[in-house]
């Protein structure tokens, strides 16, 4: 598509944006494709209507605070790049423009304004994270005297505290060792689900794989950076480049949102001095289901029983980063297991990051849809690969009085291994 | 638009399905032909029948003009918005109202989308056969209106050729039921006569489809040419032996590697064309007819030939060639898709014309087309933020459109006249025909208020 | 009566005459003539001829007088034939009234009907002006589509003169199954499933007494292979090739089935409908063909036809009057009693030249 964007006037990121537009050709495809369409049902809140609202933004047809509620809107789930035959780097041109946005001091309402500061000041930051989700158990009861937005929060919020487990630093292969892992933790998952790790760990070890949990690490940046923040997202970004040693085969992420992220890194870094630095780091990190599909399961897993179970691509695993057939094949290692479709599969569950707190009304949409499209599935357990996906699946599947089992895919296997499945 | 136009609509449904502002309105501007556009003076998104009926009454009653639009994917600008009325979204009418699988017809809202009717039936073993390329987003409302095609229509036919009825609120809001449930009926084709009009005789609310079932099997072939006229020649080779394939495209170099750029199809790259046959029906014919079309293939001088050996295979096949107006994006910023049909056996020589035609203007044209009908789509690649470029650029599709009506052929085979071929109408009609199509629209909408900027140019007034 | 014997000489005759004009090709449907003495009748059967036949691009044009086995003749000539199945042709039916009456065979269950053939029409309007519609070629989507508004139109809206009609090559090989299913009822479920399956019929129809007919064509090879499977899905299948089987549905397209003091009556309908039909006809002892995989019903009537008028309004359908007399050619419900084809007539024939709708 045709613009008049002078790319000098934009911020550092002008030239990304201008060229993703460019390549847009408006043929719409994207718009079954995307979650805020098919819900809202309007062409502002789907990737070509953004697109275009973006344009003329940057053209400086249109004011800024006029166009961003639609932009704020976007999941990010990129749905839309799947679909799209030119292949527009909408991903690129989202974070982009939320940077652009922010630096403009784009306008939010006051609520706005302070849940953003508020979630982004404690989520990437395990210990205050952790902190707040306590008091936040304690008070649940209150949720009902609360307006909706503040409400979402408290759902999202496991029932119980989860126990804070210490990892060992190094974990030693089982049998032959195989290869050499650091585990990157991921900041709002270790301390919802350590669990996930944990059965990472396990998992690995008895396939030959000996995985290291370096101490000082912090959040990978991907909230921040897909919300348009990205000093803050390269300083978390730098922390954990120092922590990380460089003589592993691969650094583990077991949450899709931060493999998406640091895949992103070469943007991110783009004209800073530690490019080459963030490269290399981002070079060897890999999510824990491609890794260990790529390396193959040695130890056998024993079953007894027939099992169904749905599959839910993790909208960062997927449509961000493309794998979609590693996780299928993990999962067919274990015996006697059914894989069964999802209707609207590729549909976002409406987790996106904090997008469940910041749109409540659309993720709790899309929340009942997918819950909806698991139940008719009929199996017992839904599996996927990434905390903000089992935590928003996990609530809309209670709310809707089913008690089937949300799990990651690496605690399928460590369950399945140690008959527990 | 005087005010109580805007409140009487937001009498009729509430104020969030009434826009109004810039940011909502900017994202409207356009359909799949960006070189037109054109703000609307609000968009208006119904979410039942009879708001769309009540809104029509309301348009008709103030003349105020509206177009209809449902995933706003048209290549001709047939849902380009009229800057002095409204847009009618019509995506939310999405409901499959009945689907009948012991007679084979679905009942549809406007707004379902092409592919979902498939996918409802698929499970009874039936499918809706027209499938143009938008399929997945196209709606079935503007697949009416435009009477739209797709790479299958070869042996199924067009839209019209699957429209058994269809409940329609003309302009002057009046609600008709024309065709029924039958494959056949008696009395005038008013339902051939609807199917097509471009939006003209205002909105079809309700469409039954036929279903038909989905074949046993296919037979696709991907054949790679040295050059665009033996892969030409091969389609006329493959008519001549009396074959009937659901579908025969070619695509040539430019297009190859733009789509190999996208989606990776597989397509060889150095090929000067490439020719996808399909065949489909009962296995034990169509493995017969294969033998026929690859001793056919071989003879015509194609060097790569790779046939499907499962559906994933086949839709491989098919990702590039769906995918192949998009991916002319990533090699061109603007582009125009021409439409012209012209006589099957002529295609060697048109494609020439074309190639001669682009050389004479220095602008690139990347072919993709559905070969076994002699459908055309050159895309004419151009950059028009320079103003002289997007002049030649438009002279060198005119030039094309001129070339399609000399050989005896058409100016659009499925994309509908819209706002992009209105000056070539009086190329193929004459000036009593074009008169005799303007009465009847003056006389459907008396107001001329439905897409009434599009198809003709209303610089003429008939009869004079 | 008029003769004219060009399209200059229709032109003439339409602004001279002064009554409402109705169309006869070969006369082999004189239900649809008006019997009433007011009218002017335009014979056409000297406008006739193949103006252009391009049988690498499958389409010919012909003036409307053309006798359809005179096509024919040429079409298979180049192993080519109008797979809509045109009824009536040994009686000498022409094209133009086909398609006026907008007439298809047993094979449009397979093929589609004659609108899904037509690509390109002249007429003649009101006014004498002589008018076009469609294109020559396959696919065209420019301008309204008149081609197929004339099918079914009984000359309504003007005098069709040339039509330019799409063609496929001829299967190399037929053949026909029957079965006996003993009763309508059996029949219909037995012609449901079949439907349903993946085989390609290209004709389906059965018979009041509860035979159910398909017919299958293609390449002679695997022609067997085809009707050892077929005949699989009930047994008792009677099978009919060569002569015998192109010789039993000629008869049928020229409804030699037919006693010769029999009205002839064509119905659209829908499967589901068809035993309730038969029901109610088999107390006229009407003769039956439900043809097109439950979608026409052929009705050979000897009863008044004010009963059978009477019979299709109560069940809501509407039928088409080809051999017999009466004072309208459309019985039952009317199908297009309704402000858009009344905008359409006012449209194309605003002085009322032709018969009304």
């Amino acid at each position: 598509m045709q613009h008049n964007i002078e790319v000098n006037n934009v911020g550092p990121n002008g030239q990304i944006m201008a060229d993703a537009v460019k390549s847009c050709v408006h043929c719409g495809f994207c718009l079954p494709a995307c979650p805020t369409y098919r819900v809202l049902g309007q062409e502002m809140d789907s990737p070509r209507g953004r697109i275009l609202l973006m344009k003329n933004v940057l053209e400086g047809t249109l004011s800024l605070n006029e166009a961003n509620p639609f932009i704020e809107k976007c999941l990010g789930c990129m749905a839309c790049v799947t679909a799209c035959p030119p292949s527009v780097p909408y991903g690129d041109l989202l974070v982009s423009f939320r940077e652009y946005a922010n630096e403009t001091n784009v306008k939010y309402s006051f609520f706005d304004k302070y849940l953003k500061k508020f979630m982004y000041a404690i989520m990437p930051y395990t210990a205050r994270f952790r902190f707040v989700v306590y008091i936040g158990i304690i008070l649940k009861s209150l949720r009902n005297f609360l307006p909706l937005k503040l409400r979402a929060m408290f759902d999202l919020l496991p029932a119980s505290f989860p126990v804070n487990e210490k990892f060992p630093e190094t974990v030693y292969a089982i049998g032959n060792k195989r290869a050499r892992v650091a585990l990157l933790q991921g900041c709002v998952q270790s301390v919802l689900a350590p669990r996930i790790n944990q059965a990472t760990i396990r998992v690995f070890a008895r396939n030959g794989i000996e995985v290291i949990v370096p101490q000082g690490q912090g959040c990978c940046g991907a909230l921040t950076y897909h919300a348009g923040l990205s000093d803050s997202s390269r300083n978390m970004a730098l922390q954990n480049m120092k922590v990380f040693p460089k003589d592993v085969d691969a650094i583990i992420t077991t949450a899709a949102g931060c493999g998406s992220a640091i895949s992103e890194y070469s943007r991110l870094f783009q004209d800073t001095p530690q490019y080459e630095m963030a490269m290399d780091f981002s070079g060897i990190v890999e999510d824990a289901i491609s890794f260990l599909d790529g390396l193959g399961i040695v130890d056998e897993v024993i079953v007894n029983e027939d099992r169904e179970i749905a599959y839910h691509d993790a909208c960062h695993l997927s449509h961000a980063q493309g794998i979609r057939n590693a996780p299928r094949r993990l999962l067919h290692h274990i015996p006697r297991l059914k894989i069964v479709d999802i209707m609207d599969g590729e549909i976002c569950c409406g987790s996106a990051g904090i997008y469940n707190l910041e749109h409540p009304e659309v993720a709790n949409k899309l929340g009942v849809q997918k819950a909806v499209n698991i139940i008719k599935t009929g199996v017992d357990y839904l599996v996927t690969s990434n905390i903000g996906c089992m935590t928003q699946i996990e609530v809309s599947l209670r709310a809707m009085n089913s008690n089937i089992n949300v799990k990651h895919i690496m605690e399928i296997l460590d369950d399945a291994y140690r008959g527990e499945f | 638009m005087s005010k109580s136009f805007l409140d009487k609509l937001k009498d009729i449904v509430t104020d969030e399905q009434v826009l109004t502002a810039h940011s909502e309105l900017i994202p409207y501007e356009s359909d799949g032909l960006t070189a037109f556009k054109a703000l609307p003076r609000a968009v208006v998104l119904p979410n039942k029948q009879s708001e769309v009926i009540s809104i029509v009454r309301l348009c008709h009653e103030h003349s105020v003009p509206f177009v209809a639009r449902g995933s706003g994917t048209s290549l001709s600008g047939g849902s380009l918005p009229n800057e002095r009325g409204i847009v009618i979204g019509l995506n939310r009418l999405n409901s499959i109202l009945d689907l009948n699988i012991e007679e084979r017809y679905a009942v549809v809202e406007c707004g379902v989308i092409n592919n979902d009717v498939s996918e409802a039936s698929k499970h009874y073993g039936l499918h809706y056969a027209p499938d143009p390329s938008s399929q997945l987003v196209c709606t079935i409302g503007g697949n009416v209106a435009f009477n739209s095609g797709g790479a299958h229509c070869l042996k199924h036919g067009m839209t019209s050729n699957h429209v058994l009825g269809i409940k329609a609120v003309l302009p002057d809001g009046t609600v008709v039921q024309i065709g029924g449930h039958s494959l056949d009926s008696v009395g005038p084709d008013l339902v051939g006569l609807f199917v097509g009009s471009e939006g003209l005789f205002g909105i079809a609310l309700e469409i039954i489809l036929r279903l038909v079932p989905m074949p046993e099997g296919f037979r696709t072939l991907l054949a790679a040419y040295p050059s665009m006229e033996q892969a030409g020649d091969a389609v006329s080779s493959i008519i001549d032996a009396g074959l009937l394939p659901t579908a025969m495209e070619i695509m040539d170099n430019l297009t190859i590697k733009a789509v190999e750029a996208t989606v990776h199809a597989g397509y060889p790259t150095d090929a000067g064309a490439v020719l996808i046959v399909e065949l489909e029906g009962e296995i034990v014919e169509i493995e017969e007819e294969f033998k026929c079309l690859r001793k056919i293939i071989y003879e015509s001088g194609a060097y790569n030939v790779t046939s499907a050996n499962n559906q994933n295979e086949r839709a491989l096949i098919w990702k590039g060639r769906k995918g192949a107006f998009g991916a002319l994006g990533k090699i061109s910023p603007a582009y125009i898709v021409q439409d012209g049909v012209v006589p099957r056996s002529q295609l060697g020589s048109a494609l020439a014309e074309i190639d001669s035609l682009s050389e004479k203007y220095g602008i690139r044209v990347a072919n993709v087309f559905h070969a076994g009908d002699g459908n055309l789509h050159p895309n004419v690649l151009f950059n028009n933020s320079d103003e002289e470029m997007l002049e030649k650029a438009e002279l060198l599709a005119s030039e094309i459109v001129q070339m399609c009506i000399r050989r005896g052929g058409v100016i659009t085979g499925e994309h509908g006249v819209g706002m992009e071929k209105r000056e070539f109408m009086n190329d193929m009609f004459s000036d009593k025909d074009m008169d005799q199509m303007l009465i009847l629209t003056d006389i459907i909408d008396p107001h001329q208020i439905a897409n009434n900027d599009k198809v003709f140019s209303r610089s003429r007034v008939p009869g004079i | 009566m008029f003769y004219p014997q060009s399209i200059e000489e229709i032109q003439r005759v339409v602004v001279e005459s002064h009554a409402p004009m109705v169309v006869r090709g070969g006369g082999t449907k004189p239900g649809l003539l008006n019997h009433n003495d007011s009218v002017t009748t335009i014979d056409l059967s000297d406008v006739s001829g193949i103006l252009e036949y391009r049988p690498e691009e499958c389409t010919f044009t012909a003036l409307a007088g053309t006798r359809l086995n005179d096509i024919e003749e040429v079409l298979s000539d180049n192993d080519q034939w109008m797979p809509f199945d045109p009824p009536m042709v040994d009686k000498g039916s022409t094209l133009g009234g086909v398609l006026a009456a907008g007439l298809s065979g047993p094979c449009r269950y397979g093929f589609g009907g004659v609108r899904d053939f037509v690509l390109g029409i002249s007429w003649v309007s009101g006014d004498g002006n002589l008018l076009n519609g469609g294109g020559r070629v396959v696919k065209n989507v420019a301008g309204f589509d008149f081609p197929k508004l004339m099918v079914g139109s009984l000359g309504r809206f003007g005098i069709i003169t040339e039509i330019t009609m799409k063609v496929f090559p001829q299967s190399q090989a037929f053949a026909t199954l029957e079965w006996d299913c003993l009763n309508i009822e059996e029949a219909v479920k037995f012609m449901k499933l079949l439907s349903l399956s993946k085989i390609e019929f290209l004709a389906l129809d059965i018979e009041s007494n509860g035979i159910v007919r398909v017919r299958i064509g293609g390449i002679q090879n695997s022609l067997q292979k085809r009707l050892d499977s077929i005949a699989r899905y009930k047994n008792g299948a009677v099978i009919f090739k060569d002569r015998e089987e192109s010789e039993k549905w000629s008869s049928l397209r020229n409804f030699c089935w037919l006693d010769d003091s029999c009205m002839l009556i064509k119905v659209p309908i829908t499967p589901d409908i068809v035993c309730r039909l038969d029901s109610k006809l088999s107390h006229y002892e009407a003769l039956r063909l439900y043809s097109v995989g439950g979608n026409v019903a052929w009705i050979g009537w000897m009863d008044s036809i004010v009963k059978l008028d009477k019979i299709l309004e109560n069940l809501g359908l509407t039928g088409l009057l080809l051999l017999g007399e009466y004072n309208t050619p459309w019985l039952g419900t009317s199908a297009f009693d309704n402000v858009f084809a009344a905008k359409v007539k006012a449209a194309l024939d605003p002085k009322n030249r032709f018969m009304s709708l």
